[in-house]
């Protein structure tokens, strides 16, 4: 147990383990983003990756270590209502819209939503407008997407994949927040232990909460 | 198989009678084989729920019906065997601490003690067998005991050898290894007390141990990070090797229940195809639908490992199987995007035996830290929202009408029949056949309806026939009422005339008269 339920490491010398969900329809380039954070690669014919779902990256910022743990989320519409069961325990979580997909940025909406109704003010949440480069056909202006990210308590953030623009900037910012919420945490419940004790505990299958949940949201896809 | 004289394989192999050899390859293939069958899943005894080859085919309760008694006495057994066990290191230990730097001879003395016991332990297993099979009158006694002692011994070999290695990676481990392993200990001889509690309770029972046996290492043992996560995976080996047939799938939990539904989910839900989950495989080709069949394989074997971790392998060897298809089929690194309908599709396909159960035992059991940051618990968790996918899909969740999909859950029509023209110009004749002569049964179904209500009709006409026929003289009998009346006069007249022949003179009688 390197370090129990991601947030709590801390102690002299332990790395911080953190887990990210990455959120967002499909086709606004979740996959590439990460791909080009881990892998620093574009649509390459070369990728040796078998997967882009499950990336891990190692970081150190100011001497402290993190292992960065990515989980890539099913964007489809149909498996909307299984995102609970994804976003459980993690400490962060990347919402990607398409800068040209206004239905992008309203799926957004509905996630944030749903974030901070399921994990509260513990979870660092991130507003990602991708595809910068085709800036002529923004459908998104930035101006809304900023005041709305301000809203709900999140960054913004303006990224390409394709021309490695603002992904690396995106990500240290984060692991910075969540290094930031993890050490207020500590402090807060002292040493650490008796917040293990809470988060400790692994996946679960939730049956009917998150469903009816997700449901009074207005955002739910089972009719 | 006793003309062992006449088998060539005793001949080449001189000295092994046949049988005997045929005997441990059976085993052999026994243990390692893996059961898809569903018939040997069932529980022997026919009722209804999943069966388990440790139990001897019975399911969790049939089997403690049958085996409670044996089984207690195996446990107190094992009580007595682990007490003397414990005396016996207290006083190696004893005698380690006065000549320090003995620790591993302590370790590999202790061992040798416990080999003792082993052998002991079979022989008076060997001995209750020959005790049992003399008592001829107590035939059924002696049939409801024999299989229980066999079993006990053959889970207690995989229990031993577990051990074994335990200690052996604890010997590594010196003076810090001696400590977990009486921390382990200890715990496993508290868990049967805790038996009568809920499987919840247990399962934080054991979380709370993980956690304060990593924690020891870590502030105590100053175990650097990577080898406690070492150290753990062997511990979790150690001790659900142990409880594994105590709290999988325990009779207090309704999670064999949750097993049966969702298989008989699966069932009905055999007609999903890969085009309605979008899944983004194409099975065509050779290497890819090779990847599907192993990864199926991987998902069904995971019911037969007993340790948290290596089902979660099983999971992960898996996914990797699905990630290795996707990317022969679409040549780019899958997403999530592509996995989880991939995924979904597999354990459709797969109908993986005890799903719940298997899910619900790595919640509880498994090392959290496992579960919640690394890439198994990645994987195990896309396995969760497969099997809450495929609990509350619907029509819309396929891209079908309500009434396609409700025709087809009733399985009026498959939708494999309609697209064989679309999507499969060249599968096989086989098939083609086949979907002909669903055709033609269909066509057969529908004519055999037809003639049916046909028939019906023609009853109904026949019945109202009769009815109206009926009817009509009811109607004219009613019309013209029978009446029996006195004798008409005419009549009367002409039988009275009979009646008065006696008054009439005699008849003329022709007389001759001479003359």
């Amino acid at each position: 147990m390197a370090a129990a339920g991601g947030g709590a490491a801390a102690a002299a010398g332990r790395a911080y383990s953190f887990k990210v969900v990455l959120l967002g329809e499909g086709c606004v380039g979740k996959t590439s983003l990460v791909l080009r954070y881990c892998e620093n690669k574009f649509n390459d014919k070369h990728i040796t990756t078998l997967q882009a779902s499950f990336l891990t990256k190692k970081l150190n910022i100011g001497g402290k270590r993190v292992n960065l743990a990515i989980w890539d989320t099913a964007g489809q519409e149909r498996f909307h209502a299984l995102g609970p069961i994804y976003y459980r325990d993690s400490n962060g979580a990347i919402l990607v819209y398409d800068v040209t997909d206004e239905d992008s940025f309203q799926k957004v909406k509905n996630w944030v939503k749903e974030l901070r109704k399921m994990l509260g003010n513990e979870i660092c949440l991130c507003i990602v407008g991708n595809k910068i480069d085709l800036e002529k056909e923004r459908h998104v202006s930035i101006q809304e997407a900023e005041s709305y990210a301000e809203s709900v308590g999140a960054k913004h953030y303006h990224t390409s994949a394709k021309q490695n623009k603002g992904i690396e900037e995106l990500f240290l910012d984060l692991c910075k927040r969540m290094i930031e919420t993890a050490q207020v945490d500590e402090r807060a419940k002292g040493n650490g232990s008796s917040q293990a004790g809470a988060a400790r505990r692994g996946v679960q299958i939730i049956d009917d909460e998150p469903q009816a949940q997700s449901g009074s949201g207005g955002c739910c896809s089972s009719g | 198989m006793g003309g062992g004289d006449a088998h060539p394989l005793s001949q080449n192999t001189g000295r092994e009678p046949a049988w005997s050899i045929e005997k441990k390859m059976s085993l052999k293939s026994e243990r390692r084989g893996i059961h898809v069958d569903q018939s040997e899943l069932l529980c022997k005894k026919g009722c209804g729920y999943y069966g388990n080859p440790a139990w001897q085919g019975f399911c969790s309760k049939c089997w403690r019906e049958e085996y409670h008694k044996a089984r207690q006495r195996q446990i107190q057994e094992d009580w007595e065997l682990a007490e003397r066990l414990q005396r016996e290191e207290e006083e190696a230990f004893a005698s380690s601490q006065s000549s320090q730097g003995a620790q591993s001879l302590t370790f590999s003395k202790f061992e040798e003690k416990k080999t003792n016991e082993k052998t002991r332990k079979v022989t008076t297993v060997k001995k209750f067998f020959s005790a049992s099979s003399r008592a001829g009158s107590k035939k059924e006694i002696q049939e409801a005991k024999a299989p229980s002692p066999s079993i006990n011994r053959q889970t207690s070999i995989e229990t031993d050898r577990v051990t074994k290695e335990f200690i052996d990676f604890l010997k590594t481990f010196h003076k810090t290894g001696q400590e977990v392993y009486k921390q382990t200990k200890m715990f496993l001889e508290a868990m049967p007390y805790k038996r009568d509690l809920s499987i919840e309770e247990q399962s934080e029972c054991t979380q709370d141990f993980y956690q304060n046996v990593a924690e020891r290492l870590q502030t105590r043992g100053k175990v650097p990070p990577e080898k406690v996560e070492k150290m753990m995976d062997q511990i979790e080996k150690h001790i659900m090797t142990r409880l594994y047939k105590f709290v999988f799938c325990p009779e207090t939990t309704d999670d064999e229940k949750k097993d049966l539904a969702i298989q008989k989910r699966i069932r009905a839900l055999h007609w999903v195809t890969p085009q309605m989950l979008c899944v983004p495989v194409n099975e065509e080709i050779p290497e890819v639908s090779d990847m599907v069949v192993k990864a199926i394989t991987d998902i069904i074997e995971m019911d037969s490992k007993r340790v948290p971790r290596d089902k979660l392998a099983c999971i992960t060897r898996c996914s990797k199987h699905i990630f290795n298809a996707i990317k022969i089929t679409k040549n780019e690194p899958a997403s999530a995007d592509d996995f989880l309908p991939t995924l979904i599709y597999i354990v459709l396909k797969g109908n993986p035996p005890r799903l719940q159960s298997n899910i619900q035992y790595i919640t509880r059991f498994c090392n959290p830290s496992r579960l919640m940051t690394g890439e198994d618990g990645y994987y195990f968790t896309n396995l969760c929202c497969a099997v809450a996918f495929i609990e509350k899909l619907d029509a819309q969740s396929l891209n079908l009408s309500q009434e396609d999909f409700d025709r087809y859950m009733s399985g009026q029509t498959s939708p494999r029949k309609q697209e064989s023209e679309s999507w499969s110009p060249e599968a096989c004749l086989g098939v083609k056949q086949m979907y002909k002569n669903l055709d033609l049964l269909s066509q057969l179904n529908e004519r055999q309806e037809r003639i049916m209500t046909e028939a019906k009709k023609l009853e109904k006409d026949l019945i109202d026939w009769t009815d109206g026929i009926a009817k009509e003289v009811q109607d004219i009998v009613e019309k013209y009422p029978l009446e029996i009346k006195p004798p008409n006069q005419p009549l009367a007249a002409i039988d009275s005339e009979n009646v008065e022949n006696d008054k009439l003179p005699p008849p003329l009688q022709p007389q001759v008269y001479a003359g």
